[in-house]
């Protein structure tokens, strides 16, 4: 396959080349998280991890996942990850593993995984670097499962099925294995910190994590709920752009353009469409593939800065929450959870935004001045670039001296951002790009947290207070009972306890 | 004095209040003459400083309060010991003393205070509860004393007996004046012109009680002199060196200091400062130091206080600041060492 790749190079040699997803995001590689071996390990459990959880979110089951990690020589890995999700129906196995850019849904929802485009990746850089298929076993029932060995036609960008045969699973869900070249002993503390955060911000998933066949780690799990099922949305009509409009086009343009605005865009009914036509001078009745290429350009900016669609449904997302946020933090890091605090839903580009954070304290002077932060989006943990991100920005223009946070305690953050759509800096998703309504919604979010952590400082040095007070008060009327009672010529001093109590148990009411 | 006995039966009577209080469940509350500054006022009938009307509280529900009231039960039962016991203690010792009892001062200045909270509280000296300062004056001349004291009751000692003077020490001060032939009190402030007096036999010459004070006077001291004043009708004479602290030694034994402003029979209104003043220093060319700032910042604040209203005091101090010098008794010697004994004091004690 390495020989194709190169002939590929050589064959295009004309002024313009034309190359297929597939070459393009081989030859950007270090872009989508596959720069070097250590990287392509890391990236290559993300994400087949994320495909994991979200298969299962969609079964509304709590998932047990299983990573498996052997190595067969000095840089060849065999990595896989099974699942009890849904599994994939048997047509879409092929497309799902050997295509770049697999999966034409329309549909609005918050996805750990974007477009597919991860597992693809790591199944083309398996292929280039070992010369080996992917490995998918995929049950959807009790009854029997298939086992496809797919490799990707790079020019074509199309999956090749090497093999198929029926196997038979435990139970429902998938198996994915991946031979690669892949630098393990340097990627190990990576995937072990990215597996703690996911249990931060899954905490319902149990994935255990295997080295050859020994060292077993275990995390998440202490949550038992399923978090809320989350609504797949038509998209906003402020997140429209040409490509889109494009597709949804191809798919349904035969309609007449007011029953195709209302069919395609959420907050669209039919007095919304007729206003919206109406501020653009389009008569509804007409088909909508039979609009101009200038009229389309007209309707995808009107649809964007056009005032009179309600705010994008924010069902389509689905946050941790703050039970289980708090839960698993505590679980996971054993420091103490303050509060948890949300901001939104809000909305960005016709996208519904909601951030929500926890923030927590642990004993032992911090050298920072500002909390240490952990970032999530749509519940994926990212670990990397955190100072190119707009969380990390914001995080610093907040004046956390102000929150008089105790000097011997270290303050954490867990910032979770959930939308459909999360602006990455790179393909790579380590970090989120600026955005006006994200910038403004974490900076709320994160003073939010501040004066919280600021009401818990105070209350805590009052209890502390109050607990060095009451000390103080049994000690001293230890010495007032014994000494009175000795003036007295007394031979047992009288019991103080019930005096002292007495003081504070008017304090325990307020 | 108080007598040991009603001591003692004071400090239980405060003890069994303390107790009641806490058995029915109430928080005890004393109170105390208040001895901050602004309750003590200058007596001018008395001219003595003595306490006004003002009391404070000491509230054991009170978390300000409630660790020296700690403490003030602890000293009260501290002295009752000492009383039952026939002891005395220094307050140093009573300081260290307290970490043998698990109560905690965070300094000696911190149970000194206390100590003189429970004076306040009961009304007695703390020498009457056995309680004295580490710093001693001495004492020499034609006295006889007898001791109360345990073990020496009864006994008499003639204030004469130690070339060296005699301590005033808990004993001393207890002990009754029997008989004298001394006709003045002659305090002087530094032990060198003590040790002088007696040396030249001045003691004889002028017929005095010797006592050192030893910069400002202890109180066992000052009450020593108040008996000698009060009881043998002897009058008293100050002699320290010129400058505004040796003036201030002489009128805090006429007329008493803040600190000790809540203890009686401490003051001699009657005693005579006979130097050394701004006059002698130029009437008898005494060799002289400039004033340093601490010095001249004491004349400012001397003249602003009560006890120099007089017209003779604010003229001392007047002179003192256009004179801008000081001299110490021993200047003296420059004409010779038993001129202050030859010349100097008869022309004072005239």
């Amino acid at each position: 396959m390495i020989d194709r790749y190169t002939m590929t190079q050589v064959v295009s040699t004309g002024d313009f080349i034309s190359i297929s997803p597939s070459e393009f995001f081989y030859r950007n590689r270090q872009m989508a998280g596959f720069g070097n071996p250590t990287q392509a390990v890391y990236s290559t459990v993300r994400e087949l991890v994320e495909n994991s959880l979200d298969a299962c979110e969609d079964a509304q089951k709590l998932p047990v996942i299983d990573v498996r990690i052997r190595r067969e020589s000095s840089d060849i890995i065999q990595l896989s990850v099974s699942d009890n999700g849904t599994g994939i129906p048997e047509e879409h196995v092929p497309n799902a593993f050997g295509r770049i850019f697999y999966g034409s849904k329309y549909g609005m929802r918050q996805k750990r995984g974007t477009f597919g485009l991860g597992v693809t990746m790591a199944v083309l850089y398996g292929q280039l670097t070992t010369d080996s298929p992917v490995t998918v076993s995929t049950q959807m029932d009790e009854g029997h499962g298939l086992t496809y060995k797919i490799f990707i036609d790079v020019e074509k960008n199309e999956p090749i099925i090497e093999s198929k045969h029926l196997s038979r699973r435990s139970g429902p869900g998938t198996d994915v294995s991946i031979r690669l070249n892949g630098d393990v002993r340097r990627a190990k503390s990576r995937i072990i910190e990215y597996l703690r955060m996911t249990a931060v911000s899954s905490p319902h998933a149990r994935i255990i994590l295997e080295f050859e066949d020994h060292d077993h780690l275990h995390f998440g799990g202490s949550s038992t709920t399923l978090p809320s099922p989350s609504l797949c949305t038509k998209p906003h009509p402020r997140g429209v752009d040409r490509e889109l409009l494009r597709r949804l086009l191809a798919d349904r343009g035969q309609k007449s353009l007011i029953e195709f605005l209302i069919d395609s865009f959420q907050q669209v009914g039919d007095r919304t469409a007729r206003r919206f036509l109406r501020f653009m001078a389009l008569d509804p009745k007409i088909r909508a593939d039979s609009l101009t290429r200038e009229d389309l350009s007209r309707l995808s900016n009107t649809l964007r800065r056009f005032d009179g669609f309600s705010r994008p449904d924010s069902r389509c997302l689905s946050p941790i929450g703050e039970f289980a946020f708090k839960e698993a933090v505590s679980a996971e890091f054993g420091v103490d959870v303050l509060t948890y605090a949300k901001q939104g839903p809000l909305e960005w580009e016709g996208h519904p935004l909601l951030i929500e954070g926890v923030i927590a304290t642990d004993n032992g002077a911090s050298q920072s001045e500002i909390p240490s932060l952990h970032r999530f989006a749509n519940k994926v943990p990212l670990l990397y670039d955190a100072s190119e991100g707009v969380l990390m920005k914001t995080l610093r223009k907040v004046t956390w001296s102000r929150y008089e946070v105790e000097k011997s305690k270290t303050v954490s953050l867990f910032v979770n951002v959930c939308s459909t759509r999360i602006p990455y800096i790179a393909a790579g998703k380590h970090s989120i790009a600026s955005s006006t309504q994200i910038e403004d919604g974490a900076l709320s979010l994160f003073r939010e947290l501040g004066r919280q952590l600021g009401k818990s400082a105070v209350k805590s040095s009052q209890s502390k207070r109050n607990a060095r007070r009451m000390r103080e008060f049994t000690r001293s009327f230890k010495i007032i009972a014994k000494f009175s009672a000795e003036l007295a010529n007394r031979a047992t001093p009288p019991s103080t306890v019930g005096l002292v109590k007495s003081l504070f148990e008017v304090d325990d009411h307020d | 004095m108080t007598n040991p006995e009603s001591a003692t039966s004071i400090l239980k009577d405060l003890g069994s209040r303390i107790v009641e209080d806490i058995e029915n469940g109430r928080f005890p509350i004393l109170e105390l003459l208040d001895r901050r500054t602004g309750n003590i006022v200058f007596n001018d009938h008395s001219q003595e400083f003595i306490l006004g009307a003002s009391h404070v509280k000491r509230n054991s529900s009170n978390s300000r309060h409630v660790r020296s009231f700690s403490q003030l039960v602890w000293v009260a039962s501290f002295a009752k010991q000492l009383l039952l016991a026939n002891r005395t203690s220094s307050l140093r010792d009573l300081y260290y003393s307290s970490e043998a009892f698990g109560v905690d001062f965070t300094d000696q200045s911190e149970s000194d205070r206390v100590v003189g909270d429970l004076e306040c509280l009961t009304g007695l000296a703390r020498e009457e509860l056995g309680i004295f300062p580490e710093e001693r004056s001495s004492v020499y001349g034609k006295v006889t004393m007898r001791y109360t004291v345990s073990g020496y009751e009864g006994k008499t000692v003639d204030l004469t007996i130690s070339p060296d003077g005699l301590p005033i020490g808990p004993a001393l001060m207890t002990a009754e004046p029997v008989e004298s032939d001394a006709e003045i009190v002659l305090a002087v402030e530094s032990g060198g012109m003590f040790s002088r007096l007696i040396e030249t036999k001045a003691w004889e010459r002028f017929n005095a009680v010797l006592v050192q004070l030893g910069g400002q006077a202890p109180r066992a001291t000052r009450r020593l002199m108040h008996r000698f004043h009060k009881e043998l009708g002897l009058p008293v004479y100050v002699f320290t060196d010129g400058d505004p602290w040796g003036m201030h030694i002489a009128r805090v034994i006429m007329c008493g200091s803040a600190n000790s402003a809540h203890v009686r029979h401490l003051t001699i209104p009657n005693a005579k400062w006979i130097g050394v003043t701004p006059d002698d220093i130029a009437d008898f060319s005494l060799p002289t130091e400039s004033m340093n700032n601490a010095d001249l910042k004491r004349l400012d604040d001397l003249s602003r206080d009560v006890r120099y209203t007089g017209k003779d005091w604010q003229r001392y101090i007047e002179e003192f600041r256009e004179l801008r010098m000081k001299a110490e008794q021993q200047a003296f010697s420059r004409h010779g060492i038993d001129y202050v004994v030859d010349t100097y004091l008869p022309e004072k004690l005239a």
